[in-house]
């Protein structure tokens, strides 16, 4: 064990010393935070409406005030007479073109047809600004009482927002991210520090001594750890002060499963780093994987539940997956133990694997053939 | 002999029929040797011949194919706790301080704390490391690692020291003051195993295995060796020396045709060709070498001839019939003899010879030239107080070189000396911080591409595409210094041949081993025909023979006009140039053909043969200035300035300390002794100028 204690503080030293790797662990990971806090917005806003009156009436313009009331639209003019030039060029995203006899066919009663045309080449956003539409649409009947009483369906849902009752997108979005960050950075110090050794021959004094492959990785896993450590301590504080993220009810769970991911994520950089031959190949091999798997297969940004069959049994081995549960708990939801029991189980499991895996490549401790 | 220097035979390593295999490659084809105990066992060869695979199964870091190896009794792997391991690259963490570097070894090895403290300091003030402690690693010189790398392996006091090519690149003083450690360290028990490509090191060992291509050659001490091979080396220094060469090659029946060249007409066919004439047959020496074992012709003692900057080395069957042969030969064309000189062959002899006679040799192809040379003796290149800083650092403080047309120019010291970014700086490759340069008579921008298409250059760093095949290597280099289409076939195939690769030219150049990349990059750098060439340490990682042969192929270039920049940190090297210069730290030294500088050295050099090496070396060592004693083997050099009075006194001290010399005799100085000398002198009075 004392072994394992000066491997890790000789990393330790050498980690303090070169400011390559400082900068990759606490510099980086914080421009990350920055770029997908401020830069992921899932919800949509300020979309370019372009409104073609025909009738100019008072109720279309207060039909036209209600739509950009939302703040969701943005006013566009229209270009020329055609009104799809507008969308055609990429001015707008949606045009409503309100029939000349828009008033007059509503004080008659009799319905009346307000042709919209959406830009489909965002599916995602077509169907928000359809949405959208039809709700303000509802929203001006009723406000300028043009519906009947008696219409009004006889079950009225009465909805309140759970955990995150201002919609903060900030609030669903950070607590991904630090999965991302925290798998990502500490996994590829680790495989850059193996694979240095290997580029530098000192693995060949390492070699030379008695010293076992679990010893050896056990000493860089907690050195990474540690880094690790500070480097959860230094996102997660910016990140409370930038995005007012608060912990919300008990903080074991996110103590426990943060010490557990980030030693996953450390074993997992051991692995890379076992098997490339140079920094090169380490740090594409912790990016690439990392970075892909943390951000597209663990819930992240996109539902689990969206994601198809043979690729969704991938998900489950993706640690990320649930430490982001963790983190959405500790910061959002609250609920603590109950609701995510099984995430730190999971993840010690996965990384307990990597581990292994590592020792197995390393267990002789001599040049492959 | 052996058995005075060591009087336990206990065996500590006994290696038998090793082989190892790497995929379809045999690095090693059965080796046997053992090592006794205290020992210093060299292992020589060149780049791939198998000593850092060796080296690594006595480590126990790699697995052997087959065949038994015992370490201490035992499995290598269970002896690792009782091995130091220095390897080329020193291992060394450089962002850890020399004292964390040492604690990290020491905690691999299960040092106590204690013990470490106490043989931390103890080793670090040995090697003169104890004011830098806490200086990183990275921040050493080459002399410096090398000695920290030393520190940590003896950290945990171990048994056996292993030294993989410990000193490649490392200044000459640093390099003596290494060895004179190892024999102390040796002289207390521990068995030193090492490697080196420096010939000249090996001589320092106690026995010596020679290994080539995966086979022991030869082992044995130096004096069996050069028993074993039988001749004698005369250096001969004669004017000119080109025509001395050809005379002797002509009597010892060397296949030459036509009449000795005048030099004075261009119109006439280079000397060079006709010398090399015979030489398509690629046996023109081989053979002839086997036949003078036979000694079928009792007049004819020459067995071969190898040229070099300002002499030539004549091996012979026998020095008294040698010498007269040389004689009668030089006379009878009226060449004058300046000077004469009998000597012991070299390990490098003894090399060559082995290797040749397993027809290892080489064969040697001239260069299909189509344009015809400078005329030798014009000023190809000169510099003016050349200076260049990088930042507050002074890389190159005030160099002055002139390089005429036909010379070659040897550019020496150890790595960081300065001598790459002199050749840069001429090459136009970068701007010098100070002082003039004069390339191909041009003094300003230096980069247009007419003065680039006259100079050639070859870096150590192999300037080839690893991902390409040397063929496409090849034609990108043709295409690159604008070779005419036509000729561009005929070229590359000389570059082919040249370095044994026909038929091999689809093969990716990632996979050659160093030396032939060196080769065929050497091609790639001449095939413009350049009139100035750089060669920036050309042949290092080479062997012997291919060294041999590819100096004689630098001489062609020279002989037909070329002028030549070499740098090389091995020294013995510098022998094949005509002029040279030693830099130290930016600073030129000493400057002068070889036989200038070894003559310009005071005193004479001692070879002291006692029973008691390690003993008298520490005595003498405290007695003079400790440079000017080292170990050889199981031999004493004293450097004596006055050798009438001093050897005397050294006499004396060593009677009254009873250790018994058994004989002294001069011998001549190398070109190491020479720089060490003169660097040594000049630290000494720049220390007597300080206070």
């Amino acid at each position: 064990m004392k072994r394992v204690f000066s491997q890790a503080l000789k990393e330790l030293n050498q980690f303090r010393r070169d400011r390559l790797t400082m900068a990759l662990a606490f510099v980086l990971p914080l421009a990350v935070l920055l770029i997908y806090g401020y830069a992921i917005r899932l919800e949509a806003k300020n979309i370019p409406l372009s409104i073609q009156d025909f009738d100019d009436s008072f109720l279309s313009r207060t039909y036209v005030e209600r739509l950009f009331a939302t703040n969701q639209f943005v006013f566009t003019p229209t270009v020329g007479r055609d009104p799809t030039s507008a969308l055609d060029q990429g001015i707008a995203k949606a045009t409503v073109i309100i029939p000349p006899d828009f008033e007059r066919q509503i004080k008659l009663h009799q319905p009346v047809t307000v042709q919209t045309l959406i830009d489909g080449t965002d599916v995602n956003n077509a169907r928000v600004i359809q949405n959208s539409l039809r709700a303000t649409t509802q929203f001006f009947l009723r406000s300028s009482n043009l519906v009947p009483e008696q219409a009004r369906s006889p079950i009225r849902p009465q909805v309140r927002l759970w955990f995150n009752p201002g919609r903060r997108e900030a609030l669903y979005i950070v607590p991904g991210i630090f999965g991302v960050i925290l798998w990502v950075f500490p996994s590829m110090l680790a495989a850059i520090a193996l694979v240095r050794e290997k580029e530098q021959g000192t693995l060949v004094q390492v070699y030379a001594s008695d010293l076992s492959a679990v010893e050896w990785l056990l000493g860089k896993e907690l050195a990474y750890l540690l880094v690790g450590l500070g480097e959860a301590l230094v996102v997660m504080t910016v990140a409370t002060v930038l995005f007012g993220l608060r912990l919300r009810g008990d903080p074991t769970p996110l103590l426990v499963g943060l010490v557990i991911y980030l030693a996953a994520a450390v074993a997992f950089g051991l692995l890379v780093g076992a098997r490339a031959g140079n920094q090169t190949g380490a740090v594409q091999g912790t990016a690439i994987a990392g970075f892909l798997t943390a951000l597209l297969l663990s819930g992240f940004i996109y539902r689990l539940e969206n994601i198809p069959f043979p690729l969704s049994l991938l998900s489950n081995v993706i640690p990320a997956r649930y430490f982001i549960v963790i983190t959405r708990d500790a910061f959002v939801r609250g609920t603590g133990w109950v609701g995510v029991w099984y995430a730190p189980l999971a993840i010690a499991l996965i990384g307990g694997f990597f581990f292994r895996t590592a020792t197995r490549i390393l267990h002789r401790m001599q040049f492959a053939d | 002999m052996t058995a005075a220097v060591l009087p336990q035979t206990e065996i500590a390593i006994a290696v038998q029929s090793l082989r190892k295999r790497y995929g379809s490659v045999e690095a090693l084809k059965g080796i046997d040797f053992a090592v006794q105990t205290g020992e210093i066992f060299g292992l020589i060869g060149p780049d791939g011949a198998g000593k850092t695979t060796t080296f690594q199964i006595l480590a126990g870091v790699m697995q052997a194919t087959a065949g038994e190896v015992s370490v201490l009794g035992t499995e290598p792997r269970h002896a690792r706790l009782n091995l130091g391991y220095v390897t080329q690259k020193f291992s060394l963490y450089p962002d850890l301080s020399i004292l964390k570097n040492m604690r990290y070894s020491a905690g691999l090895r299960r040092v106590p704390e204690a013990r470490f403290e106490t043989r931390a300091s103890e080793l670090l003030g040995r090697v003169g490391l104890d004011r830098f402690r806490d200086r990183l690693a990275g921040q050493l010189s080459g002399g410096m690692k090398q000695k920290l790398a030393l520190c940590c392996a003896l950290v945990s006091g171990p048994k056996i020291l292993l030294l993989d090519e410990p000193t490649t690149g490392v200044d000459p003083v640093s390099r003596r003051e290494f060895w004179d450690l190892l024999a102390a360290v040796a002289a207390e028990g521990v068995t030193v195993v090492a490697a080196t490509p420096y010939l000249d090191e090996a001589e320092r060992c106690h026995r010596i295995a020679l290994i080539y291509a995966g086979e022991i050659q030869q082992i044995g001490t130096l004096q069996e060796l050069r028993n074993r091979l039988g001749l004698r080396r005369i250096e001969v220094r004669a004017e000119p020396l080109d025509q001395a060469e050809v005379a002797l090659n002509q009597s010892r029946g060397g296949p030459l045709p036509s009449p000795l060249p005048g030099g004075e007409g261009t119109g006439k066919i280079p000397p060079a060709l006709l010398k090399k004439g015979g030489s398509a047959d690629s046996g023109t020496e081989s053979p002839l070498f086997k036949g003078a074992a036979t000694a079928g012709d009792p007049t004819q003692a020459i067995v071969d001839i190898q040229t070099f900057g300002d002499r030539l080395d004549v091996m012979v069957s026998d020095a008294e019939r040698g010498s007269e042969q040389i004689r009668a030969v030089l006379a009878d064309r009226g060449i004058h003899l300046s000077d004469l000189r009998q000597d012991e062959p070299t390990l490098e002899n003894v090399f060559v010879n082995r290797l040749r006679q397993q027809g290892l040799d080489p064969a040697y192809l001239d260069f299909p030239a189509y344009r015809s040379g400078k005329e030798p003796g014009g000023i190809a290149l000169e510099t003016r107080q050349l200076q260049k800083t990088f930042g507050d650092f002074h890389a190159v403080r005030g160099v002055d070189i002139t390089v005429h047309y036909g010379e070659i120019y040897g550019l020496l010291g150890a790595n960081g000396a300065g001598k790459t970014t002199v050749i840069k700086m001429l090459c136009g490759l970068l701007p010098p911080s100070g002082g003039e340069v004069e390339l191909a008579g041009e003094t300003s921008r230096l980069d247009r591409s007419e003065v680039r298409s006259r100079i050639g250059y070859m870096s150590q760093k192999f300037t080839l595409y690893d991902d390409l095949t040397i063929r496409q290597n090849l034609e990108f280099y043709c295409g690159v210094y604008g070779v005419p289409q036509p000729l561009q076939r005929e070229k590359i195939d000389w570059v082919l041949e040249t370095c044994g690769l026909v038929g091999q030219d689809h093969l990716l150049t990632g996979s050659l081993p160093g030396g032939w990349k060196q080769r065929v990059s050497f091609g790639a750098s001449v095939m413009h025909e350049p009139d100035i060439l750089f060669l920036d340490e050309p042949t290092s990682g080479v062997d012997p023979l291919a060294r041999r042969q590819f100096w004689r192929l630098i001489r062609d270039f020279a002989r037909r006009g070329t002028a030549i920049l070499v740098t090389t940190h091995y020294l013995e090297e510098a022998e094949n140039c005509n002029t040279m210069a030693f830099m130290v730290a930016g600073d030129i030294v000493a400057q002068g053909s070889p036989s200038q500088i070894k003559a310009g050295q005071p005193g004479q050099l001692i070879e002291l043969v006692s029973a008691q090496t390690q003993a008298a070396s520490n005595l003498l060592k405290q007695r003079l200035a400790s440079w000017r004693v080292s170990i050889f083997g199981d031999r004493l050099h004293l450097v004596l300035d006055d050798p009438d009075r001093d050897l005397a006194a050294v006499q004396q001290w060593l009677q009254e300390a009873q250790i018994a010399v058994q004989s002294t005799r001069p011998i001549p100085f190398s070109l190491e002794d020479a720089f060490i000398g003169i660097v040594q002198r000049a630290e000494t009075t720049q220390r007597a100028k300080a206070p």
